[in-house]
Formats: structure tokens, C-alpha cells, sequence
């Protein structure tokens, strides 16, 4: 909300700048987004006449002018503008002046013809750019004044109100706030008309409307308003549009208190509040029509809608210049009343942001005098009864005495100086706790602090502790150090163990990535799993409609936008939650992408292979230190797919994309991905390793060749080799395979697998004999076995 | 043939000394040892020789043969050690070294760790809940009125059966109440989402973290004194910082902490974290859900607080744009 300066001091005689203000402000739960300035109130710049204009006898583009100052003496300027005409008011830069950004005025020689000052533009004085050249002032400006009388300087801060305090959204209620921040006088007087007398009450059908005025004014002149309420509301952002509406408007910036004016004559019958019906139309004052329904109110007479309640009135009965007769509403709405009517059409107004937000109940027949009495005095007219009325089940009542006063209260509220002190850590004493609180309007009796009727958000003991505590400051808290040991929580290991698989997978030379849990349904295709997904109700948008049943859409928009950055090798990972719509519904994945050379190319690498299946297999193995099996491989949609199973029940799955998905992606070469799901390996032992005997006598390592029909598989030798039975057989591994589709070196339907057998025993160093029989026995094995036929 | 023995030394050891490559050397090594060199025949010769002079003779020609043999080998690894001298000498050291690869934690992830070890060595443990919440743990048991704007569709994303996408850690707050009894020292790492649109500023997602601590006897001066220390820890013990009064449903009083970032020669104001003593009437929901007075509001208070991980990220790292920490773009990952 915006607050001028020069306003706010009338009700507070605050006397520092607006710096300072938004300093108190912003230290006592304020914020201020920014400070504007206005006017221009610069010394030694004055309104002056022309009064003569020639051409400079040296400079084409130069006049000089003889300009009326107000000293009597014609001042001689060298000017180079072109939009004036002799007989203007413009601003004069007297010598001695310093304009923005330091340009200090002298009597100087312009091409030889002495110039006594400078004529302005609005922007060589701070003022909003206007037309080019000098600033036109109004005709009837008096020549010789200082130019802050017609721009007045003014800064406006823009607060950023809190909900809770509906009663700063006004110039009023900011002002009593700084009074009890700074202990200066609080000189705003609230005064009511206390005849409440009606003999035509409003009818109210609708118990969201606890009370409603409204006061017919006859007689009035609709015309421009005058200058300084003009003024106020453009300095504070707000449109000028007629003596009327702007004074409603003047109010509400003034008390807070959102008033609404008809036009009398084009009112049928009386005003009354009601629910709209359903598929009611109204065109509202934005020029917009809205379809309205019951939970919305309006007021209307008897034809049609006027206006809808607290937000916005209506093109049929608005004030325009041929308006005689007006309406003035001053009005209570529930706010959530007023909040769903606003959300629900998407209108927001002045008015609905206060009425939402709660205004001060005993302020509304107080706004109501004040814009009566403005309206008669701007616009003439003679003020009419006040007639006011009552919703079903309001509890709304004017107290007699608060009616002289202009404040009521609310209930009251006890305070504990002990419960404070618990609360704060710090010591107040009753003295000080007494100061805060009546700065703040409150009134001490027997029960307990009383409540001003416009401060609703204090209702608990710990509201005026939080009073208390805004005004002292924390600054004043002595801070305590204090720590217990924390026994580690479940969640604690949990996260000490993705971290280090974190740290392992950097190791590994992959970045880790987070994306959005929101992903779009056309992601999904990268989703390989089976588990149903969650959508949102309400996404914002269709590329986040969609809870993440899988890391891998995420990684794939990832390793698109890599391909497409001209990333060669791109080596992601990212462990985070996945939906599910069954079972779990929110657990941990791990998710890879590898794409690019093995290894990062230099001068001596040369043509570099880039990572397949293989690679991401021994990957995997490392980053668990366990034995990983690719099992069940299909093609699927995407990519060719195979399931993961890593000792420890820990299962995923992993791929290779097609070709065409690659080119897809921007990738300039295949792309390989897996995702494990970590539920299986956070249960696992986190021990830490167990000592197993370093062997102490030398290995022997013997090699098999063995060429095998093509569709023979590693696994089937492993579980042979495995199986075995010898115990001198410590490890085997696979070193070679070849293949000859040209048939060559070897028959097409054939493979060749070599394999280096390591033995060794705990206990003594080999014999060649041994080593042999052993070896033989292992090949016997494998070829009695299998179809296996050895090279030697 | 003492005389013969003495000449083919002498020839040897020169020819040795002269040889200027393996091959030469292995030339001197047939000539003079070889089964039919020079010393071998004066070997031969030897039968002839009487009882007397045998001994003499084949000492002489030992030690002939010893320090030809040895010159042979000295000179082989003289001419070894310089050709692998000239192999370095030719070494363009100036090469690029042969790349490996570097992965790297996301900025993110290592605020977050640091942040963690900060608060843990004040004593705090982790917590968690889920990112799917209920609409009673992340706003009613919160102190949030019913009509609160936050609850409103436009601000939070609901799924079809009522329940949410938690807007704030602060759940996890509730959810540890409602499971444990006091003494609580918790701090909660996690995903919030709001219906912002995505901007150089704002995510639909962000990154918090929230800390609760409540006991017997806490007061405001603990709240101070732990983000202090914390704030201090992560900046530098020299940063600056205020605290401004501000409002949340969930603490009374409550507080919003700014540090003094320096950004382009001038420094202002950073939002850093909100916090506050935890409202009695969150106390309320609690007791209320457990079913007893665990939480006393008369004897037991606590703050909380919460911070953006992201906002932090982005200021720590000065990046222009906070979509750049959800792109995956590797050229920025791998800054970090």
C-alpha cells in the first residue's frame, strides 16, 4: 500500500525522512518494497514569466530570453528549447541553484550573450518526464514563487501490510502506528454522528453483510475536484475521475474504510443487500461483464444489481458529471465473504483487498460523516438521513460513549509480565509494557488489557507479548547458546548414506542434477515402469501436471538439453523422490545417464569408444561394490531394456535408447541410463567392511579359449565356472570375445570367449602339477558340460 | 704370452670404451669372450704351458677376462642410461595433462550439506515427511485460517483426493510433535512447491529447510542464539544482520532475518530465513491429534524456523537466474 509523507504528518508530527520512517517501519514488522519520489522543492528555482524571446545573434538553435522573476528586474536567460511561447510560466533555475545530479546554476556567457540562470525541463528537476523541451507551468502560477509550491516534494513508501494488519491500510491507522512507535502525538480525531435513528432500515438478506449504511445526498455539483484532493490521491497512485468518487476514495486512503457512491436518480426503489442469483450478469465499473452466483452479494434496487458487495460497482448507477443526487455506502462485509467473491471472479479492488482483510467495524459510520461532510463542502448538496441496517445474525452494535470518543472496544485480553518474560527472555516491566500497549490504543481494566475495535489480530495473551516484543526489539534479548546431543535419526542415516553414494557418483565423474518432481504427461514415455502416477488437480501449467513416477523423464530433458548445448559427453545422475498411486507412494530412486566417450578425449586418446551397457554395468558394481546382473533383456518403447538385480534385493532397471530417440535428443552418441530404486540398499547394513585374509602365497593363472555357438552366454560358463567345485580355483574373469562375421577366422554361428582362471591357495605355493590337474578338471567340466570347443 | 694376454686387455678395454651403441658392445663381448674369441683361444693355448707356469698364466688371463667382462657392462649401462636421457631430453613437457573425468554435488546439495553439519553440531537431527501432504499438517494444525489465501487453489497444487503438495517444510514440524514428546531438536531438509510461475526468480519448487526446537524454558534469546551462530557460521563470524517483526499463522512473535550480501558494489539486504516462537495454538493441534498434554503450551515453548536453500545457492554462487539450478545444464554443474 502507498503512504505519502506529507499526508502521514498530517495526523503524526513526525519530523525525520522518509528514510527513517521506512527504517522504524521496517523494524517493527513493516516492510517497505521502495521509497518514490515526488514534487520538486529544489532552493532558488522559482516560476518566471516570458517575456521576450529573440534569436541569439551567434547560435542558430539558441534564443534569448527576457524573463519576470518576481523581483521586478527582466532577467536576461540563453535558452535552447522551442515548445514555449512568450507569456509562459515556466521554472527558472536561479543562480545558486543546485539541480539533480549536482548541476550547480552560475551566471554564465553562452556563445558571448550572458544568460542569469536556466530555464528547466521537468526532467532537469526530478520531475516525470514530460513533453521535450521546458516545463509549461499552469497560466494562473505566480510568478516569483518557489516552484515547491505548485510540486510540493513528497516521497511514498510502498508498504507491504502483513494480513494481520488490516488496520494499517490507511494513512490513519499507518500514522497511529508510527505515533506509538516513536511516542510522538497521534493528532488524528475520529468523529461520528452519533443519530443512528432510521426510520427506514436498509434490508439486508444476507448474513454476510452485518451491518450497511447508506446516506442520499441531494443537490450536488459533479465536477473536477479540487487540486489538493486531486492531488493527494495521483501522489499515492489513484486516478482522479470527480469530486465524488475521489472523496470516497480520499477516505478510504485517509481511514481505511472502502465507501461506494450511486447515482441517486438512476437507483429504482431502495438499496437493499442479497445474494446474486445464479447466472445473474453484471457490467461491472472495469467495463467487464461477470456472471455471478449465489455465494456472491450484491447490492441492488429493485430492477437490478447496483454493485457487487465490497468489490466493485456498476456501470448503470455510477457517478458521472450530470449526477444531482448520490447514494454514499459505508458498509461491513465478512471478508471471507468478500475473499471468495474476489478470487472466484477474478477481481481485485482497492476495496475487496481491505474488506477481505477485515475492516475496523466502528470505523464505517465514522467514514461515512467524514465523506458527508466533505461531499458538502466540495460538491454542495444537502446530506439526507443516514440510513442504516442490521444482517440476521449480526452482532454489530454502536456503544454510546465510544460514539463521542470514536473508539469502541472489543473484549479483553489478560497479559502475564512473567509469561512475557518466559516468552522473550528478557525482563519488561509493567511501566514499559503499560507504554507499548496504550500506544498502540489499548486500554488497561481489571480483566486485562481492552481491545480497539481496529485492531481484531490481537485476541491471545501471546498477540501483546508479540506487540511487546515488535516495539522492544530483539536486539534487546540476551541470545543463548544451548545444545544437547542429538541421537542419530532414521532420517539421519538415511542421509549420510545418499550422500556418500552422492560423493561416490562424483567420484565416478558424474554431476549431480535436481529436477522438478513436475513433469508433463509427454514425459512419461521415458517412464519404463509399471506403477500408476498421481496428477495434480490444479497444475499450472502442462509441463508440470504430472507427480514423477520415475527419475528418468526428468534426466532425459536433462541429457537433451546437454546434447543440444554441444556436450559431447554428458554424465548425469540425480537421487530423489518418485509417486507412486499404489504400494509406497513416495520412495528414493537413483537415476544415471551416460552418453559420449569413455573416457574424456586428449592429444593421445585417439578414436575413443563411446559407453554402452557394458560400462554402466561396472559402474553400477562400483558404486555398490557388489556383483550387478542385467537379466530379461526386451525392446521396449524408447529403448532396448533390460531389469537390474544387484546382490542385496536391490533392483532397477537400465537401458540403451534407440537410435532414433538419440537423434532426438540432440545426442551425438547413444545414450545409455539406468534407475535403481534405493528402498532395498537404505535397509541393507551400513557396517561398514569386514577383514578377509590377504592371500600370502602367490597366484598361478591359467588361460581358457573356447569357441562356443553364438548364442551361448556368459552367464551360463560363469554359473559353470562357479560352480565348479575346486577349491584351488580362487577367480576367473573374462578377457576376450570374438566374433567373425565374415566367417574368416571363424564359423558365423560361433563365438569365441577366452578366460583367465586364477588359482591359489591359503595355504602353500602351487606346483605346476597341481595347477594342471586342476585346470583340467575345470576344462572337463566345461566341456562335458556345455558345446564348448577349446583352442590350445 | 703374458705379453699377448696384457695387449688384448689393453685392446679390449679400448674398444669398449670407444663402442658407442649396444650393438658394439656386444660386438667387443664375441670378439674378446665369445666361445671362439680372443681369450678363448689363449685358453686353448694354455695346454702347452707346464705345471709352473699354468697358474700364473690362468690368473693373468682371469683377471683379464674379469675386467673385460666388467667393462663390457659398465659400458652397456653407460649407453643404456644416456639413450633414456635423450628419450626425456626430447620430452615436450609442456603437454596437456591427459584429462580425468570430474563430476561434481549440485549447489544445492552442498549448501544443504554444509548447512546440516552446521546445525548438527548444535545439536539438532533430521527429520522428514512426505512431499504429499494433508491439508490438516500443512496448514490446519499450522494456525492457518480456513480462508487463508495460501490454502487458495490458486497458490497451492492439490491432487484429486483433497491432499496437497506441502507449500512449506513446516509440516514436518507437526508430524514430529505428533510422534515424539518433548524435548524435540529437529532440522528438515525438503521439496515445497507453490503455484508460482517459473522465473529468474521463483520456482514452482524450491528447496527448505526447517528447524524446531522445543523444551522446557525456550525462549526468544535461544531463537537468537542459534541463527546467529548458525548465520555466522555460514557467512563468516564478521556478517551482518537485522531482524525485522513480521507475520506467520504458525509462531508468535515472529521474525523474518536478513544478512548484508555485497552484489555488484553495493551491498543490501538478503531475505534469509523466518522464524519465531512456535504459536500456542499449533501446540493445541498437537495435543489435540496425540490425544494428550505433551505439549502444554504453559510448559513447554519452542521456535522454528525455515530457510530457502535455493535463494541461498543463488546468492552464494552470485547466479543471475535460479533456473539454472534445475536445468542440468553440465556447464554450470560443473562449476561447483
Amino acid at each position: 500500500m502507498k503512504i505519502s509523507l506529507n499526508w502521514l504528518r498530517e495526523y503524526v508530527a513526525f519530523d525525520g525522512d522518509a528514510e527513517a520512517l521506512a527504517e522504524i517501519l521496517t523494524m517493527t514488522g513493516v516492510e517497505v518494497e521502495k521509497i518514490e519520489r515526488r514534487g520538486s522543492d529544489i532552493e532558488h528555482v522559482v516560476v518566471a514569466q516570458i517575456l521576450e524571446s529573440t534569436k541569439h545573434p551567434k547560435a542558430d538553435r539558441l534564443s534569448v530570453c527576457k524573463v519576470a522573476d518576481g523581483t521586478g528586474e527582466p532577467r536576461q536567460i540563453v535558452c535552447g528549447a522551442k515548445n514555449y511561447k512568450v507569456g509562459d510560466m515556466v521554472p527558472l533555475a536561479l543562480p545558486g541553484a543546485v539541480l539533480p545530479g549536482d548541476f550547480k546554476i552560475k551566471v554564465g556567457r553562452l556563445r558571448d550573450v550572458e544568460s542569469q540562470g536556466m530555464l528547466c525541463s521537468a526532467e532537469e528537476l526530478g520531475l516525470p518526464k514530460g513533453e521535450d523541451g521546458l516545463l509549461i507551468l499552469p497560466p494562473g502560477s505566480e510568478v516569483g514563487a518557489p516552484l515547491g509550491s505548485i510540486f510540493p516534494s513528497d516521497a511514498i513508501l510502498d508498504l507491504e501490510i502483513t494480513p494481520n494488519r488490516s488496520d494499517l491500510l490507511s494513512h490513519i491507522g499507518v500514522a497511529r502506528e508510527v505515533a506509538a512507535l516513536t511516542g510522538l502525538e497521534f493528532t488524528a480525531k475520529r468523529v461520528r454522528n452519533a443519530e443512528l435513528n432510521s426510520a427506514h432500515p436498509v434490508e439486508i438478506a444476507a448474513d454476510e453483510c452485518p451491518f450497511y449504511s447508506v446516506r442520499k445526498i441531494t443537490g450536488v455539483a459533479v465536477g473536477p475536484s479540487p487540486a489538493w484532493l486531486r492531488q493527494k490521491l495521483e501522489t499515492v497512485g489513484i486516478r482522479s475521475i470527480n469530486n465524488i468518487v475521489d472523496i470516497t476514495n480520499f477516505v478510504m486512503l485517509e481511514m481505511g474504510q472502502p465507501l461506494h457512491a450511486f447515482d441517486a436518480y438512476k437507483v429504482e426503489g431502495d438499496l437493499w443487500v442479497r445474494p446474486a442469483s445464479a447466472g445473474e450478469k453484471f457490467l461491472a465499473l472495469d467495463g467487464k461483464t461477470y456472471e455471478l452466483n449465489s455465494t456472491h452479494l450484491v447490492i441492488a434496487d429493485t430492477a437490478r444489481v447496483a454493485a457487487i458487495a465490497g468489490v466493485m460497482g456498476g456501470e448503470g448507477a455510477g457517478v458521472t458529471e450530470k449526477t444531482t443526487s448520490v447514494w454514499i455506502e459505508s458498509a461491513y462485509f465478512q471478508p471471507t465473504s468478500i475473499r471468495r467473491t474476489s478470487r472466484g471472479l477474478g477481481l481485485l479492488s482497492d476495496s475487496s483487498y481491505r474488506f477481505e482483510r477485515d475492516v475496523d467495524p466502528a470505523g464505517v459510520l465514522i467514514a461515512s460523516q467524514r465523506a458527508t461532510e466533505l461531499i458538502a463542502e466540495i460538491a454542495g448538496g444537502a446530506p439526507g438521513e443516514l440510513r442504516i441496517g442490521f444482517g440476521a445474525k449480526s452482532q454489530f452494535g454502536f456503544d454510546a460513549e465510544g460514539a463521542a470518543e470514536g473508539i469502541e472496544y472489543t473484549g479483553s485480553v489478560p497479559l502475564r509480565r512473567e509469561r512475557c518474560a518466559r516468552l522473550l527472555g528478557v525482563e519488561i516491566s509493567d511501566d514499559e509494557i503499560s507504554a507499548i500497549l496504550t500506544g498502540f490504543g489499548l486500554r488497561q481494566s481489571e480483566t486485562g488489557w481492552e481491545i480497539p475495535s481496529f485492531r481484531p489480530d490481537l485476541v491471545r495473551e501471546v498477540d501483546l507479548i508479540e506487540e511487546i516484543a515488535r516495539v522492544i526489539g530483539i536486539e534487546q534479548v540476551p541470545e543463548r547458546r544451548t545444545a544437547r546431543f542429538a541421537p542419530a535419526s532414521d532420517a539421519d542415516r538415511e542421509y549420510d548414506r545418499l550422500m556418500d553414494l552422492r560423493r561416490r557418483l562424483a567420484g565416478f565423474g558424474l554431476h549431480e542434477a535436481r529436477t522438478l518432481s513436475l513433469i508433463s504427461e509427454r514425459g512419461l514415455k521415458y517412464h519404463l515402469g509399471p506403477s500408476a502416477v498421481q496428477r495434480l488437480r490444479n497444475p499450472l501449467s502442462e509441463d508440470h501436471a504430472v507427480l514423477r513416477p520415475s527419475l528418468l523423464p526428468g534426466l532425459m530433458d536433462a541429457l537433451a538439453r546437454n546434447g543440444r548445448a554441444g556436450e559431447r559427453a554428458v554424465r548425469l545422475f540425480e537421487i530423489g523422490r518418485i509417486f507412486a498411486s499404489e504400494g509406497v507412494e513416495e520412495s528414493l530412486s537413483l537415476a544415471l545417464v551416460l552418453s559420449g566417450p569413455v573416457a574424456p578425449p586428449s592429444w593421445r586418446s585417439g578414436a575413443l569408444r563411446n559407453v554402452d551397457l557394458f560400462d554402466l554395468k561396472g559402474l553400477l558394481a562400483a558404486l555398490f561394490g557388489a556383483n550387478v546382473h542385467f537379466a530379461d533383456a526386451q525392446s521396449g518403447g524408447v529403448a532396448y531394456m533390460a531389469s537390474v538385480a544387484i546382490e542385496g534385493g536391490i533392483a532397477g532397471r537400465a537401458g540403451q535408447l534407440w537410435p532414433n530417440e538419440t537423434k532426438l535428443l540432440d545426442l551425438s552418441a547413444p545414450a545409455v541410463f539406468a534407475e535403481i530404486g534405493l528402498s532395498a540398499w537404505l535397509r541393507c547394513s551400513d557396517a561398514g567392511g569386514q577383514y578377509r585374509e590377504i592371500p600370502r602365497f602367490p597366484p598361478v593363472t591359467r588361460d581358457i579359449a573356447m569357441i562356443v555357438a553364438a548364442g551361448t552366454m556368459h552367464s551360463q560358463i560363469d554359473t559353470i565356472l562357479s560352480g565348479a567345485n575346486e577349491p584351488l580355483l580362487a577367480t576367473f574373469d573374462l578377457f576376450d570375445v570374438f566374433t567373425d562375421p565374415s566367417g574368416e577366422k571363424m564359423p558365423a554361428g560361433k563365438k569365441s570367449l577366452a578366460y583367465s582362471l586364477t588359482y591359489r591357495s591359503p595355504e602353500r605355493t602351487l606346483t605346476a602339477d597341481e595347477v594342471n590337474a586342476a585346470h583340467a578338471r575345470v576344462k572337463e567340466r566345461l566341456t562335458s558340460a556345455l558345446q564348448v570347443q577349446l583352442r590350445e | 704370452m703374458e705379453t699377448q694376454i696384457e695387449e688384448i686387455r689393453i685392446g679390449a678395454l679400448a674398444e669398449i670404451e670407444a663402442a658407442s651403441d649396444e650393438a658394439a658392445v656386444e660386438a667387443a663381448r664375441v670378439k674378446y669372450l665369445g666361445r671362439s674369441g680372443t681369450l678363448s683361444a689363449i685358453s686353448e693355448g694354455m695346454r702347452a704351458l707346464s705345471k709352473e707356469e699354468k697358474p700364473r698364466i690362468g690368473k693373468l688371463l682371469n683377471e683379464a677376462r674379469n675386467a673385460i667382462a666388467s667393462a663390457l657392462d659398465g659400458r652397456k649401462s653407460e649407453l643404456a642410461a644416456a639413450s633414456e636421457a635423450r628419450a626425456f631430453a626430447d620430452l615436450d613437457i609442456s603437454l596437456p595433462g591427459i584429462p580425468a573425468w570430474r563430476g561434481s554435488l549440485h549447489p544445492i546439495t552442498q549448501i544443504q550439506e554444509r548447512a546440516i553439519g552446521i546445525l548438527r553440531r548444535m545439536g539438532f537431527s533430521l527429520a522428514d515427511g512426505p512431499d504429499i501432504e494433508t491439508e490438516w499438517h500443512n496448514f490446519d494444525a499450522l494456525n492457518t485460517p480456513a480462508d487463508h489465501p495460501a490454502r487458495n487453489e490458486q497458490d497451492t497444487f492439490y491432487l484429486p483426493d483433497g491432499r496437497l503438495l506441502r507449500s512449506q517444510t513446516s509440516p514436518v514440524q507437526i508430524r514430529t510433535m505428533t510422534s515424539f514428546p518433548p524435548p524435540i531438536r529437529i532440522i528438515a531438509p525438503g521439496s515445497c512447491y507453490r503455484r508460482d510461475e517459473i522465473d529468474a526468480t521463483h520456482l514452482s519448487q524450491f528447496t527448505q529447510m526447517e528447524g524446531l526446537c522445543v523444551d522446557e524454558r525456550v525462549n526468544l534469546g535461544d531463537l537468537k542464539g542459534t541463527l546467529d551462530l548458525f548465520v555466522r557460521e555460514l557467512f563468516g563470524a564478521e556478517v551482518k544482520m537485522r531482524w525485522r517483526p513480521h507475520f506467520f499463522p504458525f509462531t508468535e512473535p515472529s521474525f523474518e532475518l536478513d544478512i548484508l550480501v555485497a552484489s555488484g558494489g553495493k551491498s543490501r539486504w538478503l531475505e534469509m530465513a523466518g522464524c519465531g516462537m512456535v504459536d500456542p495454538a499449533v501446540f493445541d493441534a498437537v495435543n489435540k491429534q496425540r490425544g494428550d498434554a505433551a505439549y502444554d503450551p504453559e510448559r513447554v515453548t519452542g521456535f522454528a524456523f525455515g530457510f530457502g536453500l535455493d535463494r541461498l545457492a543463488m546468492n552464494m554462487a552470485a547466479a543471475p537466474d535460479i533456473r539454472l539450478f534445475i536445468e542440468s545444464d553440465q556447464r554450470f554443474l560443473s562449476q561447483f
